[in-house]
């Protein structure tokens, strides 16, 4: 089977690290004899506690140590440099299950991510093959898209809650990975919808009310794995993946 | 190359007086391929050489070897008598056709060199890691649970395979330890100096200068024997 990639992005605050979680849970449940790989590609880093993993190492830190060995010249040469890489690549990924966790960590130093983000990108590229699903749960705005660091994916899904800024956030993405990302299905979750507002969508995945289980569930530090299956969250998010898998669903 | 010989001397004089297992390469001996990029999860893996926090050192030394065929060799319980995590070292000798070595570049010798990083035997995860001369290897239970099971002397026959495809290779002989006695630590030294040997050498050949008194690997030169002469040799070719 081809490896699935699945991308999460959308304006701050929306749930996007709740619903790439709930996806994660959700194909892990379903196809229990296939691999998963779960990417935190936010450097706000909320994924490893939405999904109750620590990680040792992240990709950061594997950039830094690389960096670093290159100044005391202890390599020089490409062969070198990635066997370095292959290396630490194994220490960044924690396994629970049928799923693996890696995430891109928290640049300390002031200013872009723009190393850290072509690290991610050639990472992905080189264990993707590894997974059956790979679910990246993207930073905010349109930074990562810009950067083609998501740039071959299958499915683009676009989180947002009902406000108007989060709608025309999510046609500025759409927009900019209509030109730049090569991707089978783009979809749309509208999450944290107070009372029965669907806003009109041609590619609309799910609608998702608050769901005050999420919430508590989030507040009393439990992970994904912890949340009702009756519960919106997982509902909608179970209802979007099945609708993005639709048809491939019997390749899968 | 006589560069390595004392640093080879002092590695082989850290190793028990007869090797547990030994075997003559044979290609019928090498495991079977597995797929570059291809992980080895933790959950297929029964444990790791070098890895839980064990110690591990790597090193290829470019050296003579006596006449005769190339070899594998194992100091210390093999793949299948082995349960968990344990201290590993792994150094390979690698001797370069005479005719060769004064023609030896320093692309050539990196491209030999690195033969190390390009095996992927199937159910042995190998990684490497230059900086810190280190090397690890996940082992998964599918490999160990055949009939036979995975042994060193296979990965050994695969490497010296890779190694020979080389031109410029002659032999190698390419030593396993996992004896729980050895002395891995001054192992680790040994090989991080045969490591500073092959960066000199590689850097040696690079160089133009021909004044040693302003020459930058003077230091390096002055400490190991024969790397002055090498350099020389080349020039006097060009």
């Amino acid at each position: 089977m081809e490896t699935k990639v699945f991308a999460f992005t959308g304006k701050g605050g929306v749930g996007k690290t709740s619903l790439s979680a709930a996806f994660i849970r959700i194909l892990s449940e379903t196809y229990p004899e296939k691999r998963i790989l779960a990417v935190d590609a936010d450097p706000a880093v909320g994924l490893s506690a939405a999904l109750g993993t620590e990680p040792k190492k992240t990709i950061d830190d594997v950039r830094l140590q690389i960096a670093e060995s290159i100044e005391k010249g202890e390599m020089n040469a490409a062969a070198e440099l990635l066997s370095e890489s292959r290396f630490h690549l194994l220490d960044c990924i924690t396994e629970r299950g049928n799923i693996s966790f890696l995430a891109i960590g928290r640049p300390e130093a002031a200013g872009c991510y723009c190393k850290v983000n072509a690290y991610l990108k050639q990472v992905i590229e080189t264990i993707s093959g590894n997974y059956d699903f790979v679910v990246i749960d993207g930073e905010a705005g349109i930074e990562q898209i810009n950067r083609r660091v998501l740039e071959h994916i299958n499915y683009l899904v676009l989180v947002t809650d009902g406000s108007r800024k989060g709608l025309q956030v999510t046609e500025t993405i759409r927009g900019v990975a209509e030109r730049l990302v090569s991707c089978e299905k783009t979809g749309v979750i509208v999450n944290r919808v107070p009372g029965d507002f669907v806003p009109e969508l041609p590619d609309l995945l799910a609608v998702i009310g608050d769901d005050r289980r999420q919430c508590e569930n989030d507040m009393r530090g439990e992970s994904v794995f912890s949340l009702p299956q009756d519960s919106p969250l997982y509902l909608g998010a179970k209802k979007a993946l099945e609708k993005l898998l639709g048809d491939d669903d019997e390749t899968v | 190359m006589k560069l390595y010989n004392d640093v080879l001397r002092q590695m082989r004089a850290l190793l028990p007086a007869v090797p547990t297992k030994r075997a003559v390469y044979a290609a019928k001996l090498c495991a079977p391929d597995g797929e570059k990029d291809r992980i080895l999860f933790a959950a297929d893996t029964a444990y790791e050489l070098g890895g839980g926090g064990k110690q591990s050192a790597e090193a290829v030394l470019f050296a003579d070897l006596p006449e005769g065929q190339s070899e594998t060799l194992l100091y210390g319980p093999d793949l299948s008598e082995i349960s968990s995590d344990v201290s590993f070292g792994h150094f390979t000798v690698v001797k370069l056709k005479e005719t060769e070595e004064a023609a030896l570049s320093s692309e050539r010798l990196k491209t030999v060199g690195f033969t190390v990083f390009q095996l992927y035997p199937a159910g042995y995860h190998i990684r490497i890691s230059p900086a810190a001369g280190k090397e690890q290897v996940r082992v998964a239970r599918a490999a160990l649970q055949k009939n036979p099971p995975l042994s060193f002397l296979n990965v050994g026959s695969s490497l010296i395979k890779a190694f020979l495809k080389q031109p410029d290779v002659e032999n190698v002989q390419t030593v396993f330890i996992t004896d729980p006695a050895f002395d891995y630590k001054a192992l680790s030294v040994l090989a991080g100096k045969a490591k500073k040997i092959t960066d000199a050498v590689q850097s040696t050949l690079q160089l133009d200068e021909l004044d040693c008194a302003s020459c930058k690997m003077k230091p390096i030169c002055d400490e190991i024997d024969g790397l002055r002469e090498l350099h020389f040799r080349k020039e006097g070719k060009r």
